[in-house]
């Protein structure tokens, strides 16, 4: 793997505003800027570089799932076999329908997200993968989704739990 | 919504132009003024169809490797309110409730952690689990990450699946 790349502390603080609100105005970088006390061309050099860099995947809004028709979602966990992991986790990721799909340290070492219209497309795709990958509904955990509480994604880049990557820690 | 609607979300969903007037660019590829972009987008957050403006960063480009999805039993606890507390951690960026798998696996709250080391992470859970009085869970670190997507993507499936 490459060495990370290198970031200083403006752009970590670049980093941790963007995480915060962005405004819905006609030009969100020059209030941003503002905030930030550079000029907006600064702060596009900035995000245009932190994007070429792959640290910055882009800003966008967060789209809820039901008004698009998404109702049903679910979490599943596999006890897939070391040998066999990549060649499942493969298999499962094509599906539009999986979001996420990690490994972790477990006997249910394969867990992904499912989302569909309805719980009965949701089922009909899970049995397909289960199929597909030879496990049965008494191997794995299937943790139907009853109500999202939090989701917000913010990473604590300044302050105490820095561990030193604006260098002032 | 409008068909216009969907084509300004598919726009967006590729990120906001790192440019002065990002909207008025999103508008000259559709055929649209500056301000009726901005307009939809502000329709579409009232309505409750996008929630706030954010930037996916690659955490672990930052050295923020660490992460960990616990599992949680209630013992007992009102799940609504044990969610609650465990949602107020700073710490906690999502956190669920699902259905369990009676008998074989009982936790009922999922939460999602990060850090820059395990031990970070480890530390952080143990502090949470002595707060919210829940002392019976599972963490759960990830070591591969194999697919990380938003769930809902206009371009690959108009938001909605099959």
């Amino acid at each position: 793997m490459n060495a990370p790349p290198q970031t200083d502390a403006l752009d970590i603080r670049i980093l941790d505003a963007l995480q915060q609100e962005i405004p819905l105005v006609a030009r969100p970088w020059e209030d941003l800027a503002g905030r930030l006390g550079v000029p907006e061309s600064v702060l596009l050099e900035r995000l245009e570089r932190l994007r070429h860099a792959g640290i910055l995947r882009g800003i966008s809004p967060i789209i809820e799932s039901r008004p698009l028709g998404l109702t049903a979602a679910t979490l599943v966990a596999l006890p897939v076999p070391g040998k066999r992991i990549r060649e499942v986790a493969a298999l499962i990721s094509e599906y539009p329908e999986v979001s996420h799909n990690f490994r972790r340290d477990h006997h249910y070492s394969l867990w992904f997200t499912l989302s569909a219209k309805d719980t009965r497309s949701l089922h009909a795709v899970l049995e397909e993968i289960l199929t597909r990958t030879g496990f049965s509904d008494t191997d794995i955990l299937n943790l139907p989704t009853i109500r999202k509480i939090k989701i917000d994604v913010r990473f604590p880049l300044t302050g105490k739990q820095n561990g030193g990557i604006d260098g002032t820690a | 919504m409008e068909p216009r609607d969907l084509q300004v979300l598919a726009a967006l969903e590729v990120g906001l132009p790192l440019v002065p007037d990002p909207y008025g660019e999103i508008g000259r590829k559709l055929g649209m003024s500056g301000d009726e972009v901005l307009e939809r987008v502000q329709t579409l957050r009232d309505a409750g169809i996008i929630r706030r403006f954010r930037a996916r960063i690659n955490q672990r480009l930052l050295g923020i490797t660490a992460n960990a999805l616990v599992a949680w039993h209630c013992n007992g606890q009102a799940a609504e309110q044990a969610g609650a507390i465990l949602s107020a951690f700073p710490g906690v960026t999502h956190c669920y409730e699902r259905q369990p798998v009676p008998g074989r696996w009982d936790y009922t709250l999922y939460t999602v952690h990060h850090g820059f080391s395990r031990e970070e992470v480890q530390e952080e859970v143990r502090m949470i689990a002595d707060r919210a009085g829940l002392h019976e869970y599972v963490v759960l670190f990830s070591t591969d990450e194999f697919k990380r997507v938003p769930n809902v993507r206009i371009r690959e499936n108009g938001g909605g699946i099959g």
